[in-house]
């Protein structure tokens, strides 16, 4: 899959950046895996009130990597960013079980965008180091996404803090 | 074929904006930098690119300085338009912030501090917190000039946050700049607070003192203003700030030089060395006179100064007179404050020379100049008596010249010496009397006449000389024609023979008859009468002994001037008139309620040099300066009409109300004729715009009377008013008239008003919603409280009989009782009254115990009748009042508005 991903780019763009949205609820860990990513280190974050942007050199392709703040209070800012984005990260704080439900009323929200269409989606159950994480398997199902139809998307079990899952997702 | 087709939907030409914001998304950097310069290219030529502004902000995040910097200039100016997006900007700025470059740093709080939107402020304390205790003295001095900046967004915040004390911590800074701009920015917050925020101590006074010798040009003055404030323990403290202060006075920036001035002049009170005193005296005039070599325009603020230090020292300069001699190519407003500061330093040891120089002057070719500079010559002579001589003789000369306007105001003034000096210079009366004919303006001839009147015993033709006046008299100004009745009544009282008394038959019936200037007829009236019922009393009166005038240059009030030495180097200095007076904004702790007055009185005196008003009881216009003073204190009319009685609030709205006009602007809200309106909405949330509005009942008609307040800087019109449902289903019955209101000014209006139109459903509210909108500021809403007794009726008159069956056919589950501690029925009549005139009719009284039960009754349109019991020892605080009706629900807005009525 990662192959075809990095095809599907280079005929597309060549060596342009992909532009990848980083979306979820507030402290579902966006800003983590976004610098965990970039630098590989953990780094120590405050609330994001806005965004981070970063470049991501992975596997000789180069996402633009946008990280939104999941306050309530920003995302209904997060359409600005929309349109000519090639795919979305959705995090999701899978030891905060109680608001899933309000994560996927956004997911489903953000799937309904025109702008956001052709978009692949993946979908980060993170916090996999917290015991009384779910798995993938349960975040799916209260995620409801065996309903999506027509998109591309995967799910993935990741830990930003310990790093894991990360790259695997950028894989797919 | 239709799939080609689409391409005319898509062409390739788009607006600006949407190219713009293409560019702005573009993948390549440099695209995007230019992008951002074509924006704010098109933001400074005017063109509204606030649509762009998440896409601006998303090319925030970059390395690159100059990019960064475009960006934070369009979020200083769109912010504001797109606040609930500026949020997105937060993030950035708290990355900035901690950015290992002190350029970015110090810009991301710059930038802050100037995007004045509340939704974000607070997100910006923790970054401003961190940079005020930065490593780089750029990121703090800049930090420090944010605080300032956010205690104008949000005082509680800065503080709550502490800021004030890490403010406080960065006077001890080791680097002057950051000192300068922390002294700056408490002063800052200082002004616009009232509790004493920034006090200097002597530790940190001697950190102040340090940094001024290192600082930039603009931080000295910064702190140098801040040292003014300080008060010394102690002479000697005040000697070492002196010493320390001192070589600032060498400085080439004149902003500089005034500070240290002001802050010396301060000290100097506390020093009481006479010696120390004069050397720093001796000090500070080389640096004063320098200031008077640069452009007119700095000349000008330089001399509004120095005639503030003159008056509280006149030995600075009293050796540099020549300094102010005028230049014949000084700009005239150069030269009038010149001639000023020289009348201030006349002494007897430069006499000579000023009157040579003045003399010079007087015949110049600009009049105004010419006219000043010989009242400049009678005010030497009022201050110096033994120049005097001097001075009249120049002004004889001056008269022998013949220029008309030189000769009436040399009269002018001679007529004020006279006052100064009685008896001394009447031998040059003849003299005067030759020059009679060419006088035309009304001030020569009162001062003229006022002098032939005063000694008409020593001019054998007086009479004849009046009575040339008055045969003009009903033409002439009312100055002159109250010279020429005061004048006529001394003749006569000093030569009662036959000629003066035909002619003060003529004047008083001119006075009296055929005028209708009140203050004319008045004093007439008042001579008239003297002179018919005793002519001996009349004369104690008339020909009393004046007292001696003196000289009025140093005409400032002590306490003003204080206030306007610490102010030196400030506009109000230049002004000569307090801070308070001509900024709105600021607010400090020392209020003056008679700014006004002060500021009339120099202006008064600066025109003319005249006598106290105090002057002999019936002869109150012999200085001719107190006769337009009297006069613009007490407008004409005002006596002769008996303001009616004002039974309702705001009289002017009511007689303007009732032909319907229903407007009447008035130039001073602060005196209405009744209890003002209450304030509904302030102009802190209206934007400047207040608004006072009260319900009120007249001739049994409902009334919103409103009262609207300008305070914002623009002219506000189009003002329309809309009710929300209410329970009384209060509306207005026609538009709202308002006329265009311009900055400062405030209008009135009585809106008629209707009820049972709009009722709302629901358990009875008194709550009265209101929304005003105008054209220029956004929908203002705010709400009122409707006073049932505004809708009693006249048919609420009850007999006893009915009301007493009334009562009776109401179950007691009917009854409401409240108790008002607060309230108080000091007389039985004034309460009776004012229920009454709220059509609540009294229908009996009795005694039970030692208490007064009163009954009332009243009605609402609809037809509810209240029948009311007050309970009260009469005198004693404390009533209860009890009501029954057959809608108890009303009882809780019933006992609303009785509580009103009674502290009322």
């Amino acid at each position: 899959m990662g192959l075809l991903f990095s095809r599907m780019f280079s005929s597309l763009f060549g060596n342009k950046e992909a532009r990848i949205l980083v979306l979820g609820l507030d402290n579902a860990g966006k800003t983590t895996i976004l610098y965990r990513l970039q630098m590989g280190e953990v780094v120590s974050t405050i609330p994001t009130i806005g965004f981070n942007v970063e470049t991501v050199q992975y596997n000789n392709i180069k996402f633009q990597v946008w990280d939104l703040g999941g306050q309530t209070s920003i995302r209904p800012y997060w359409r600005c960013y929309f349109p000519n984005t090639q795919a979305i990260i959705y995090v999701v704080d899978s030891s905060d079980t109680d608001r899933l439900v309000i994560a996927r009323e956004e997911f489903h929200a953000i799937l309904e965008e025109e702008e956001l269409r052709g978009a692949v989606v993946l979908i980060f159950a993170n916090k996999q180091d917290l015991p009384g994480a779910l798995d993938d398997a349960a975040i799916t199902e209260s995620l409801e996404l065996h309903k999506i139809k027509n998109r591309q998307w995967a799910i993935f079990k990741t830990s930003a803090i310990k790093g894991e899952g990360l790259f695997e997702g950028l894989d797919w | 074929m239709s799939g080609h087709d689409s391409k005319y939907f898509s062409t390739t030409k788009k607006g600006e904006i949407p190219e713009l914001k293409e560019e702005l998304n573009s993948q390549y950097k440099d695209k995007r930098k230019d992008a951002v310069k074509k924006v704010i290219a098109a933001m400074t030529v005017g063109k509204d690119v606030s649509s762009l502004f998440t896409d601006v902000v998303n090319c925030m995040q970059t390395e690159n300085l100059e990019l960064k910097k475009l960006v934070y200039l369009y979020l200083i100016n769109y912010a504001k338009s797109q606040p609930d997006l500026a949020i997105l900007a937060v993030n950035t700025f708290v990355k900035d912030s901690q950015d290992p470059n002190p350029l970015i740093r110090a810009l991301a709080v710059r930038t802050m501090g100037c995007i004045r939107v509340d939704k974000i402020t607070e997100y910006l304390c923790d970054p401003l917190q961190r940079c005020l205790k930065d490593d780089d003295p750029y990121v703090r001095k800049t930090a420090a000039i944010c605080v300032a900046k956010l205690y104008d967004i949000n005082a509680e915040l800065v503080e709550d946050r502490g800021f004030l004390e890490s403010l406080k911590d960065l006077i001890s800074d080791n680097n002057p700049m950051v000192v300068a701009n922390a002294v700056a920015a408490l002063a800052e917050i200082q002004e616009n607070s009232n509790r004493p925020i920034f006090e200097i101590t002597s530790h940190t006074l001697s950190k102040l003192l340090t940094a001024l010798n290192e600082c930039t040009e603009w931080g000295q003055v910064f702190i140098l203003d801040a040292l003014s404030r300080y008060k010394a323990a102690d002479a000697r403290e005040a000697e070492n700030i002196v010493e320390r202060v001192t070589p600032r006075l060498q400085h080439a920036n004149c902003a500089v030089v005034l500070s240290a001035v002001k802050m010396i002049l301060q000290q100097m009170e506390l020093i009481t060395s006479t010696d120390v005193v004069r050397n720093l005296c001796k000090k500070m005039a080389p640096p004063l006179v320098t200031l008077l070599s640069a452009e007119p325009e700095i000349q000008y603020v330089a001399l509004r100064n120095i005639n503030l230090i003159v008056q509280r020292r006149p030995t600075i300069l009293a050796h540099e007179i020549k300094v102010f001699f005028c230049k014949y190519n000084d700009p005239i407003y150069v030269k009038m404050e010149k001639l000023e500061i020289m009348i201030k330093l006349a002494s007897d040891r430069n006499i000579d020379q000023v009157l040579l120089e003045f003399k010079e002057y007087a015949t110049e070719v600009d009049v105004d100049f010419v006219r000043k500079a010989v009242r400049a010559i009678g005010r030497c002579a009022i201050k110096l008596d033994r120049a005097a001589e001097r001075c009249i003789s120049v002004l004889l000369e001056l008269i022998k010249i013949k220029v008309n306007y030189v000769v009436q105001e040399a009269i002018i003034v001679i007529k004020d010496i006279f006052r100064r000096y009685p008896n001394t210079y009447e031998s040059i009366i003849a003299t005067l009397c030759e020059s009679l004919d060419t006088l035309d303006e009304p001030e020569a001839k009162a001062s003229m006449i006022w002098i032939i009147g005063e000694y008409a015993e020593r001019i054998d033709n007086a009479d004849e000389l009046l009575e040339s006046f008055l045969e003009s008299f009903p033409e002439e100004p009312a100055q002159v024609q109250l010279q020429l009745l005061t004048a006529t009544v001394k003749l006569f009282l000093k030569k009662p023979t036959e000629g003066p008394q035909q002619m003060i038959q003529v004047v008083l019936n001119n006075a009296t008859v055929e005028t209708d200037n009140p203050d004319l007829r008045d004093r007439a009236y008042i001579y008239w009468r003297l002179l018919s019922t005793d002519p001996e009393s009349a004369k104690d009166v008339v020909l009393a002994e004046k007292p001696v005038i003196s000289d009025d240059s140093n005409q400032l009030d002590p306490s003003l001037l204080d206030e306007l030495l610490a102010n030196i180097a400030t506009l109000s200095s230049v002004y000569h008139k307090p801070p308070e007076a001509f900024v709105t904004r600021v607010k400090t702790t020392n209020q003056r309620t008679e700014d006004d007055e002060y500021a009339e009185g120099s202006e008064a005196g600066y025109s003319e040099s005249s006598a106290p008003v105090a002057d002999g009881a019936a002869s109150p216009s012999s200085s001719s300066g107190s006769v337009p003073y009297a006069g613009a204190r007490q407008p004409g009319p005002a006596p002769t009409q008996p303001a009616p009685a004002a039974p309702v609030p705001d009289l002017l709205g009511d007689l303007i109300g009732l032909d319907n006009s229903a407007i009447v602007p008035t130039d001073q809200p602060a005196t209405p004729a009744g209890p003002p309106l209450p304030v509904l909405l302030p102009e802190s949330t209206g934007q400047g715009l207040q608004i006072s509005a009260q319900l009120t009942r007249r001739d049994d008609q409902i009334f919103y009377s409103l009262l609207f307040e300008n305070n914002s800087q623009v002219a506000l019109d189009g003002f329309m008013i809309q009710f929300n449902k209410n329970t009384f289903g209060v509306a207005a019955a026609g538009p709202l008239q308002v006329p265009q209101l311009q900055p400062g000014t405030s209008a009135r209006t009585l809106l008629p008003m209707v009820i049972f139109q709009n009722m709302s459903q629901g358990p009875p509210s008194s709550l009265l919603q209101v929304a005003v909108k105008n054209n220029q500021q956004p929908v203002w809403y705010f709400n009122d409280k409707i006073l049932l007794h505004v809708f009693f009726t006249e048919e609420g008159r009850m007999e006893r009989a009915s009301f007493l069956e009334t009562w009776r056919s109401l179950p007691d589950s009917n009854e409401v009782s409240k108790d008002f501690p607060g309230a108080v029925i000091s007389t039985v009549e004034a309460t009776l009254d004012l229920l009454t005139a709220s059509n609540m009719f009294f229908i009996a009284r009795r005694k039970h115990a030692n208490q007064d039960v009163f009954y009332f009754s009243a009605k609402l349109p609809q037809g509810t009748p209240f029948l009311i019991e007050l309970t009260t020892v009469v005198g004693n605080p404390g009533v209860k009042c009890a009501i029954k009706t057959p809608n108890p629900d009303m009882a809780p807005i019933f006992f609303e508005s009785i509580d009103t009525l009674l502290r009322a």
